[in-house]
């Protein structure tokens, strides 16, 4: 009789000073699964509950006997004081071997090279908007030591939509933010909207994730071994699905921040199948700051005063989504 | 010569006459089976078809708000299902005959459209309807859902459309939304 395995394996991206990296192999008659750690001196514990059977493994660096140090981001951000321009502290929390420095932010400034993206009357280009105001984010938000930011253009250039997810998955990111300027076939549209992904799966696909979105961040995986290396890039493909609770966290404090500093018409949190969102592995959003095709709000897109509001808009909601949600 | 104009005459409007029943019957007959194949409880309004035409709706964007609006249009019908499909993909990129917002350049053609077994259609379409407009994300999710809602009320056979440009797959149209994998209608984006 043929046994099934069904392995569920952690796809959220994480830090550790312990943990290396967590994998799976299949043997002739076994599958492995291994923990890859960094150093010798360690402890682990393990629980066995049956129905459903769940297996926890508890590892302790030697040098803490006690319990299992917190979150080392959760330490940090009870710190934090209650100022949201104030920068959040880099502080070593009792227990913690190496607390992590910074987070890291990848800002997607939309369009560039030949790839305009819309058009305004007056001869504005949102990929000119959109790498200006990107560029005045991460002047904003590199002043502060508690973020690291990478750009997935710094200047006029194309780059493919995959490459910008690439860049972010690359790096690591903790959260990835494309900068648009909208654009309607309405004269009167105009307004601030931030949207995070809506899925756009197949059948086979949409099964999946329905039991990855009731899991949260968990991926069963039901592989062959001959499909494994399909089956993996399916689901880098579709990355984004894993964190859509944060981005939605994520998107309302950024809507919430344009509406309070920008004085332009809320058009809301909305969901829509952004290609550049879907494969980013973190929290994802992509901010349409306003309509480049409604020429007063092409004229304010342009302005200095605009696009630095913007930029200290995002900033400040990143803070407040960090300090909320850890 | 009189007389026989009259004879002429008389003899092509009995055969009118005639054709006319046979068709009106045979329409009759067509348009019950039409409604019952069509009640789908996601559609707003089921097409009904008459002898040789069929009504289809159409969406459109509006000046008013955000969402799509329907516009009914009658159309040739038939002979086969591809058939119904490219007349109506091509009357949507006609635009609107009120006020209503058109989704694509109007020189966009229509290369090619099939439907697979399990219910996605692909339209093919020529390189106009990414190079003519400049699209932002609001205009680009108007374009892509107007056909997608257009062509899954107006199908059951539709479930899904995936978009090809010039015979083969793009990312998007103008840098956002994903047209890599078949896409499902919207029906909240059309107006109540």
């Amino acid at each position: 009789m043929e046994t099934k395995v069904s392995l569920r394996v952690q796809q959220a991206a994480f830090k550790s000073d312990l943990i290396e990296s967590v994998g799976w192999s299949r043997g002739k008659e076994s599958y492995a699964f291994s923990i890859n750690l960094r150093r010798k001196d360690f402890s682990f514990e393990h629980k066995v509950r049956a129905n459903p059977f769940e297996l926890t493994i508890d590892l302790k660096s030697a040098d803490e006997p006690g319990e299992i140090a917190p979150p080392v981001r959760e330490a940090a951000m009870a710190e934090t004081p209650g100022d949201a321009t104030a920068l959040p502290p880099v502080v070593r929390p009792a227990g913690a071997q190496e607390p992590r420095k910074f987070w890291t932010i990848v800002v997607d400034p939309g369009h560039g090279g030949l790839e305009t993206g819309a058009k305004g009357k007056f001869g504005a280009l949102e990929k000119d908007i959109t790498l200006a105001i990107s560029l005045k984010l991460r002047d904003i938000v590199e002043k502060n030591q508690a973020f690291r930011v990478f750009l997935t253009r710094d200047k006029d250039t194309d780059v493919s939509l995959e490459n910008r997810s690439a860049l972010a998955n690359n790096h690591k990111a903790d959260l990835f933010i494309s900068v648009h300027a909208n654009g309607s076939m309405r004269k009167n549209a105009r307004g601030s909207e931030t949207y995070f992904l809506s899925l756009n799966a197949t059948d086979e696909e949409s099964r999946r994730l329905a039991y990855m979105e009731n899991t949260s961040s968990v991926l069963e995986a039901q592989i062959e071994p001959e499909n494994q290396d399909d089956v993996k890039m399916i689901l880098w493909d579709l990355a984004q699905s894993a964190y859509l609770k944060q981005s939605s966290l994520l998107a309302e404090k950024i809507q919430a921040g344009l509406n309070e500093l920008l004085g332009t018409l809320d058009r809301g949190v909305k969901q829509a199948p952004f290609k550049v969102l879907t494969g980013v592995a973190c929290p994802a959003v992509l901010v349409e700051t306003a309509f480049i095709s409604n020429p007063e709000e092409e004229k304010d897109l342009g302005s200095e005063e605009f696009q630095d509001n913007v930029a200290r808009a995002i900033y400040l909601s990143l803070v407040e989504y960090f300090k909320s949600y850890s | 010569m009189t007389t026989k104009k009259w004879l002429v005459l008389a003899g092509l409007v009995i055969i009118l006459a005639v054709l006319v029943l046979i068709l009106f019957n045979g329409g009759e007959r067509e348009k019950i089976k039409h409604e019952t194949e069509l009640s789908s409880p996601n559609a707003p309004s089921a097409p009904r078809e008459t002898a040789g035409t069929r009504m289809i709706t159409l969406f459109f964007l509006s000046e008013d708000d955000d969402l799509l609006h329907p516009e009914e249009r009658e159309v040739p019908a038939g002979p086969t299902l591809t058939d119904d499909l490219e007349t109506t993909v091509v009357e949507l990129i006609k635009g609107s005959a009120k006020d209503l917002i058109p989704p694509f350049p109007p020189e966009t053609k229509v290369r090619q459209i099939f439907v697979t077994k399990d219910g996605v259609a692909y339209v093919d379409l020529t390189k106009e309807v990414m190079e003519n407009f400049a699209y932002g994300s609001s205009s680009e999710m108007a374009a892509v859902y107007a056909l997608v809602d257009t062509l899954a009320v107006n199908f059951k056979n539709v479930k899904k459309v995936s978009l090809l440009i010039e015979g083969g797959e793009r990312e998007t149209l103008g840098g956002h939304i994903d047209l890599s994998r078949p896409l499902s209608p919207q029906y909240s984006l059309i107006a109540k």
